[in-house]
């Protein structure tokens, strides 16, 4: 049963090329191109995965999620962006998506990343590794009170290694775990960023750049 | 607003005149009937303005308008003397009034190239002179600001034109040189990107790295992205670019923190430049994964294959690339290198340096 997805980018011709690069690996069911249009059409077609543009012309990837959520939980998305800004790739990540990658992923890849997220799986590319790391890391830094639950050292061992380019199966025989205990650290990180509150996080960003 | 029209007959108090007005610029009509009737209190004024309304309001498109104007004139020089100026204070303004409107009506004003009615000039000189010369004590605060107002009505608007003429030409230049720019920016990257990508059209994945790297250019100059030497993550973007285009391989670029880049990071990001460079030509891999990662205390690079991997002991002598560009760098600039590599197990290069003042 091939997994039914929804493409929500602005540009016809990047959804043409996903589209072309998925081949038969997936049934893309829709295509919109703004938030406007977006939301009732994946609330009407109910796809399993919804591959979602960080920036849209009329809002963002996180006012897609915030429009469709209430009504179908059960979609699952996937950011899928060149943006480099990190406070926009970690909104779209808090406002629910399960992971990130960006646009010059290969087919097969994006193929399996579909897969994963509708398994419920978070999808960690290395740049939103980074990306996470550093938003935990800023929160221990100014507070000692930090509302950003801490990492556990074992999920920041995790999360380094997929920042250094490994794979789940590559980090599993490394530190002697199975894959889906590494899937589990991933989602635990997840859900702890998207439990954090606003205010850590805008902090972060102001702060981020250099230390 | 349109030209007032009388009023008709079943809603007028006398000609239609006042209500006419009124209907024009929407206020009520018993307003401007006050107005005229203060106004005729001043030497009748009022009672002349009334008649000269009436004249151009029943016949708005007559050929020759001067009955009305005329009596507008002679009601301003009613209420002037009415005020307790001189008759030749009165008179000297009829002349410059006449003048000015003379100009306006022979094309408008001192603007380069347009003409200059003489009789008009000759008008408002004339005007000037008389109350200049025989205006009583009583009008002596008058005469400055008649010239004053009279010189801004016929120089102003030509002044004003000139200002919008400099800003526009301002804008275009602006406009130019930002198009030029742009040209040249597209020129210099662009439109060489797309020659090169024609000429190597048969080899898929040199035309990709061009794209890449084409890609990554045009986005940091648009939306500001780092990719310069500043920062050390704007730095090793740079030089990954650089190994992409080199050598047509695919590196993702990560980061966790980030800092300016000193002599001694340079050194490192060459070590990492150099290590995405082995990547590329002996690994077999054309994907490179490159991590950053910066805090208070060191700063880290991994550099990352999935490639052949290779034994490090039958590395050659002769060959300086580690040992020279990646260690002995990272030695002299105080910090160290790691490489992990084993026959089939790719090869990850590890640079660390610890920061100054930790």
């Amino acid at each position: 049963m091939k997994r039914r997805v929804v493409l929500v980018d602005d540009h016809r011709l990047f959804r043409a090329g996903v589209r072309a690069e998925l081949g038969d690996a997936v049934d893309v069911v829709g295509e919109a191109g703004t938030v406007e249009t977006a939301v009732p059409l994946i609330r009407e077609l109910d796809p399993e995965v919804v591959l979602l543009d960080v920036h849209l012309p009329d809002g963002g990837g996180e006012a897609v999620i915030a429009g469709v959520a209430q009504e179908r939980p059960a979609v699952r998305f996937l950011a899928l962006s060149v943006s480099d800004a990190a406070e926009d790739v970690i909104g779209v990540i808090r406002a629910g998506a399960r992971g990130y990658v960006t646009k010059t992923i290969s087919g097969p890849e994006l193929a399996a990343a579909i897969e994963r997220t509708a398994e419920g799986d978070a999808v960690f590319s290395p740049r939103l590794a980074g990306f996470v790391l550093d938003a935990f890391r800023a929160g221990e830094r100014v507070h000692g009170d930090s509302e950003l639950e801490e990492l556990t050292a074992r999920e920041r061992e995790v999360l380094q290694l997929i920042a250094r380019g490994y794979r789940y199966k590559e980090i599993a025989a490394r530190l002697h775990l199975s894959v889906k205990t590494i899937e589990s650290h991933v989602s635990s990180v997840l859900r702890k960023l998207q439990l954090s509150s606003r205010a850590e996080l805008t902090h972060w960003a102001a702060q981020r750049r250099l230390i | 607003m349109a030209f007032p029209q009388l009023t008709p007959p079943d809603r007028r108090v006398a000609a239609g005149v006042c209500g006419g007005i009124a209907d024009a610029i929407a206020v009520d009509p018993t307003l401007v009937r006050l107005v005229f009737a203060l106004l005729a209190l001043a030497g009748g004024a009022g009672l002349v303005l009334y008649v000269a309304a009436w004249f151009a309001m029943s016949a708005p498109r007559r050929e020759k308008p001067w009955a009305p104007l005329l009596l507008v004139v002679i009601a301003a020089s009613l209420a002037l003397g009415a005020l307790g100026l001189s008759g030749y204070a009165v008179a000297s303004l009829a002349l410059i009034a006449g003048g000015l409107t003379l100009i306006w009506r022979r094309g408008g004003s001192l603007r380069p190239g347009a003409p200059l009615s003489a009789a008009g000039v000759v008008l408002v000189a004339g005007g000037f002179v008389l109350l200049l010369a025989r205006g009583g004590p009583a009008d002596s605060f008058l005469a400055p600001g008649a010239v004053g107002g009279a010189l801004l009505l016929v120089a102003g608007p030509w002044l004003w034109q000139l200002g919008v003429e400099r800003d526009a030409e301002r804008t275009a230049r602006i406009r130019t040189e930002e198009r030029a720019e742009v040209a040249a920016r597209v020129h210099d990257s662009v439109l060489q990107t797309l020659a090169l990508i024609q000429r190597h059209a048969e080899e898929p994945r040199r035309v990709a790295s061009l794209a890449r790297r084409q890609e990554r250019e045009l986005r940091g100059w648009l939306y500001g992205a780092t990719i310069d030497g500043e920062t050390l993550t704007g730095a090793l973007a740079a030089a990954a670019a650089d190994v992409e285009e080199l050598h047509g391989v695919r590196i993702e670029l990560a980061s966790s923190g980030d800092c300016t880049v000193d002599d001694a990071l340079r050194q490192v990001v060459l070590a990492a430049r150099e290590a995405m460079a082995n990547a590329a030509k002996f690994a077999g891999s054309d994907e490179i994964a490159v991590y950053a990662e910066v805090d208070v205390s060191r700063a880290t690079v991994f550099v990352r294959d999935r490639g052949d991997g290779f034994d490090p002991e039958s590395v050659p002598a002769d060959r300086r690339g580690i040992e020279e560009s990646i260690r002995g760098r990272m030695a002299r600039a105080g910090g160290s290198a790691a490489i992990v590599t084993a026959p089939g197990d790719g090869t990850e290069v590890e640079l660390t340096l610890p920061r100054a003042g930790s």
